[in-house]
């Protein structure tokens, strides 16, 4: 695997959790 | 996907000038070259301004005097909604973008981005996006006019004008985002021999930190709409009180987004003001390392001060604190920045071509905007001017004296690198000061009409407002007349410009200046520059 191709799984692996979380915290808080 | 940039470069090495396989519009579709991408989304970016600006000559068209004028409330309440959108994801942040395909690549040595089809990708999702939000004003119901913030719960009670807006902004992110991973990829990795961090040009660095700014925020943007697409057609009551959620929190969640959006903005402007006024100041950037530490204690903080966007929704004055005080230590890293660029041209041998000019007014006008960003921290004055004009006039200052400012300082200072042709300098000079005069004309008396209490985003006002809007709506369409000359300008000069120089500007001394020629070539760096 490319450095850049593992710079980039990193930043959007970033990316994904956050936007998902995001949602998954409040629904999980709405109950 | 690295290797597409690399075998591209070797595959037309001596062919400097070779566009690839396609002519025509099929170029433009097709091209994975930076440099025909930093232009695509520059014009783009124009288009958008322009279609944002028509919007926002229809606002003022209508508060030129009280009263009903031209458009109803409702329409009104669009228009002021997408000119927001468009101005901040359609125009602002996509002329960066293009000025960091451009730049960035040129400036640390690299052949191109690091993934050139991603790159091509992220550029070609905007021009669908920019057609939702237009399409929207035609759908029943017409465009959204819940404001730019989107807030809930008018969100919900919208058309499905609301629905194709949600789907621009997820659009719009995703090719934010993309193009940020590709930024921040090609920074780490594909910089010259030699090209250490502390060693590359303040624009680079302040791109750099946008781009985690944006890898970081942007998804929390799209959660948010997400949220709202849900709560409106999947029987969620994220932001319904009825349903157990809470409106409030969607301003949370906007606002921490919304905040380092305003960094996402800002900091490549002042990367471009940065390489501008120390190569017409002939001194190096004064501060450098403070410049780059004062850069990222920016973008840190930009995360600890979204409450002061609401400090009116009903917060402890605990919060009302802590979000003040975080929000008042932002003005030192800026202060170290403005003092750094002042610094820089103190005793500097100083010309004032047009780049130069733009630069000075984005030092004078942005650091007002700044001032005025203070005035709005501090919660007892916040609660008597939120969602005044005074909101209004402040974040024009930042936006357009900040970024708009920066930006065409951008274009002057590098149009002749791109295109081999120097522009009009008397014809530019008009252009600064024109837009200079009329810009002031627009938003500096936007400051007493919000002090005198005149609430934003409302279309009839009482009579005692209509001299101050009289005076910023001429203004609004002189700017407006002002940037179709800034046209005119960049096509005389690419259509007849005088032959430009290897070296126009003499005190400029990175990469793209020292190491490439002017016209820079298609292709460059096909072999990386030792600078070790």
């Amino acid at each position: 695997m490319s450095n850049n191709l593992k710079t980039a799984l990193v930043l959007a692996s970033i990316a994904l959790t956050t936007f998902v979380g995001i949602i998954a915290k409040y629904w999980i808080l709405n109950g | 996907m690295s290797s597409v940039a690399d075998s591209h470069a070797h595959g037309h090495a001596g062919h400097g000038d070779h566009h690839g396989g396609y002519g025509g519009i099929m170029r433009w579709i097709t091209t994975t070259n930076h440099k025909d991408i930093g232009t695509l989304y520059l014009w783009f970016s124009f288009i958008m301004f322009m279609v944002g600006g028509v919007m926002a000559l229809a606002i003022r068209l209508e508060l030129f005097s009280p009263g009903i004028q031209y458009f109803n409330p409702d329409l009104f309440n669009q228009f002021t909604t997408m000119h927001g959108l468009i101005m901040v994801f359609g125009a602002i942040m996509p002329a960066f973008v293009g000025f960091a395909n451009w730049q960035i690549p040129m400036m640390i040595g690299a052949p191109d981005m690091a993934f050139a089809r991603l790159n091509n990708w992220s550029f070609w999702l905007l021009p669908f996006a920019g057609l939702l939000l237009i399409i929207s004003f035609f759908t029943p119901g017409g465009a959204p006019g819940v404001g730019w913030t989107l807030y809930a719960p008018l969100t919900v009670q919208m058309g499905v004008g609301m629905d194709l807006t949600i789907f621009a902004v997820h659009l719009l992110g995703m090719s934010s985002i993309l193009g940020s991973i590709n930024i921040i990829t090609t920074i780490l990795n594909l910089r010259a021999p030699g090209m250490t961090l502390m060693r590359m040009p303040l624009f680079v660095w302040t791109w750099l930190i946008t781009a985690y700014l944006l890898v970081a925020a942007m998804p929390v943007l799209a959660g948010a709409v997400t949220m709202t697409l849900t709560d409106r057609h999947f029987g969620t009551t994220f932001f319904n009180a009825a349903g157990g959620g809470d409106p409030v929190l969607y301003q949370h969640i906007f606002w921490f987004f919304g905040h380092p959006e305003v960094y996402i903005i800002a900091l490549p402007a002042f990367g471009v003001v940065s390489q501008v006024i120390p190569a017409f100041s002939r001194k190096p950037l004064f501060g450098y390392a403070s410049m780059v530490y004062a850069t990222s204690a920016i973008a840190i903080l930009s995360f600890i001060v979204w409450a002061h966007h609401m400090y009116t929704v009903g917060m402890p004055v605990t919060g009302q604190l802590f979000f003040m005080y975080a929000t008042t230590l932002i003005a030192v890293p800026t202060g170290v920045k403005v003092f750094n660029w002042v610094a820089t041209m103190w005793k500097g041998s100083l010309t004032f071509e047009t780049p130069m000019l733009f630069a000075i007014g984005f030092l004078f006008l942005f650091t007002m905007g700044g001032f005025t960003g203070l005035v709005l921290s501090l919660v007892p004055i916040d609660i008597q001017l939120h969602d005044t004009y005074y909101v209004v006039a402040h974040f024009h200052y930042v936006m357009v004296a900040g970024a708009l400012f920066s930006a065409f300082a951008g274009v002057y200072f590098w149009l002749p690198k791109w295109t081999g042709r120097m522009y009009d300098e008397t014809l530019g000079k008009w252009h600064f000061w024109l837009t200079m005069i009329f810009f002031n004309m627009i938003f500096f008396v936007q400051h007493f009409l919000g002090l005198a209490g005149m609430p934003r985003r409302i279309p009839d006002y009482p009579l005692m407002f209509e001299t101050w809007n009289k005076i910023s709506s001429i203004g609004a369409f002189g700017f407006g007349l002002t940037q179709l000359f800034f046209l005119y300008i960049v096509l005389k000069a690419i259509r007849s410009g005088e032959k430009a120089p290897e070296r126009p500007w003499e005190g400029a001394d990175s990469l793209e200046w020292t190491h490439l020629p002017t016209p820079v070539p298609y292709h460059t760096f096909e072999v990386q520059p030792n600078l070790k």
